[in-house]
């Protein structure tokens, strides 16, 4: 025999219902908040463990020193070397030294081109993480944030990261150009000045 | 014949440890980098989604993400030379805009194939606090770190809309 059977609760009313609702609005941000974290630790971070851990070999097995040989041929003048400089080096540099340390391989290049390399790298460090998030681990809610609202929608990522990547290419060859352009006519005016 | 033993002992060995290495590099920086990060931006949302912060938020967001002159503005106030450098620090505040940003995309309030513009308009200011260090670690002479930084600072001013624009065009026939 159970006694409990038409037992009811009643609701909480008046200056404690008011405080219980609170107190359930409160901590639902949290459970909110909660369950985001676990379909973020379920759903993209097994996978970024491994593809870090290929990676990861995969850059200590190549051997990042390998690249420095393209940084001594960038240095040099001439067209044909832009691309050279703010395209593959900046690419090659982030994927192999990851950021901050990519930026060490401005040290082969001339002084006049340095800040626009780095100008070029650091603009590099974001792009490149929606394929290759070894690169830049710390700071990967640039790209995953946005992609996330893309995967709500439905829709692959492969498209956006794809064209982060191939626009970030194109940005960071202007930006190397632009700023190399700046820093020139900065240097000259600083000659000028102390001529 | 032992010394062939020795040889493919070494190489195999070679190969796991490195392989072993790299996993506890990723490890760490999992646990160091990524999941705090994950944690702050969990909380983050949560607040959004169940106060009403987020409409407040995505009504402002709307007009500037929603189209190509709000993302130009965007990406013109991140440019600005004594701005930049303030918004920089660990790409904290990229991240946390991208992340709104990604919720109201979820949510339908902005267009999905406006991802890939709003990626380069939030973020012109990349590496802005980083511009002494970044050249310091390519060595390079103090005078080229002093030339360096306005040049950087200033180039962004053009090359941030610019980025906006590539992008704007670039994402036409994404999520359509």
């Amino acid at each position: 025999m159970n006694l409990f059977t038409d037992a009811t609760v009643a609701e909480p009313e008046g200056a404690w219902g008011a405080v219980a609702a609170g107190a359930e609005y409160f901590i639902g941000i949290f459970q909110e908040g909660g369950n985001v974290l676990w379909s973020l630790m379920g759903g993209i971070l097994p996978t970024l463990v491994v593809l870090l851990t290929a990676v990861n070999a995969l850059v200590r097995i190549i051997g990042p020193e390998k690249i420095e040989n393209l940084g001594r041929k960038a240095a040099q003048p001439g067209l044909i070397w832009y691309p050279v400089r703010y395209m593959v080096l900046p690419f090659l540099a982030v994927f192999f030294l990851t950021n901050p340390m990519a930026y060490t391989m401005g040290r082969f290049l001339p002084e006049r081109f340095k800040p626009a390399f780095y100008d070029s790298a650091v603009s590099f460090v974001h792009p490149i993480t929606g394929l290759f998030p070894h690169a830049n681990p710390g700071e990967l809610f640039v790209y995953l944030g946005i992609a996330a609202g893309i995967t709500q929608l439905g829709y692959g990522l492969g498209d956006l990261a794809i064209r982060f990547l191939l626009v970030g290419l194109v940005v960071i060859f202007i930006r190397g150009i632009v700023t190399e352009l700046i820093t020139k006519r900065m240097m000259a005016k600083r000659e000028g000045a102390a001529a | 014949m032992n010394s062939l033993l020795v040889k493919i002992g070494r190489g195999v060995g070679g190969v796991v440890g490195t392989l072993y290495q790299a996993g506890r590099d990723t490890v760490d920086t999992v646990i160091k980098n990524i999941i705090p990060f994950m944690a702050f931006i969990s909380f983050i949302i949560g607040l959004v989604l169940v106060t009403g912060v987020g409409d407040l938020i995505a009504n402002g967001i709307k007009g500037l993400a929603g189209s190509l002159v709000g993302l130009l503005i965007v990406s013109v106030v991140c440019a600005i030379p004594l701005l930049s450098p303030l918004l920089g620090p660990g790409a904290v505040i990229a991240q946390v805009v991208g992340t709104l940003l990604g919720v109201e995309i979820g949510k339908g309030t902005i267009p999905p194939q406006y991802a890939l513009p709003a990626l380069f308009a939030i973020n012109p200011q990349v590496g802005c606090d980083f511009i002494p260090v970044g050249l310091a670690l390519g060595e390079a002479e103090p005078e080229t770190v002093e030339v360096g930084v306005p040049a950087v600072l200033f180039s962004r001013l053009i090359t941030g809309p610019t980025a906006v624009v590539i992008a704007y065009f670039a994402s036409f026939g994404m999520y359509s």
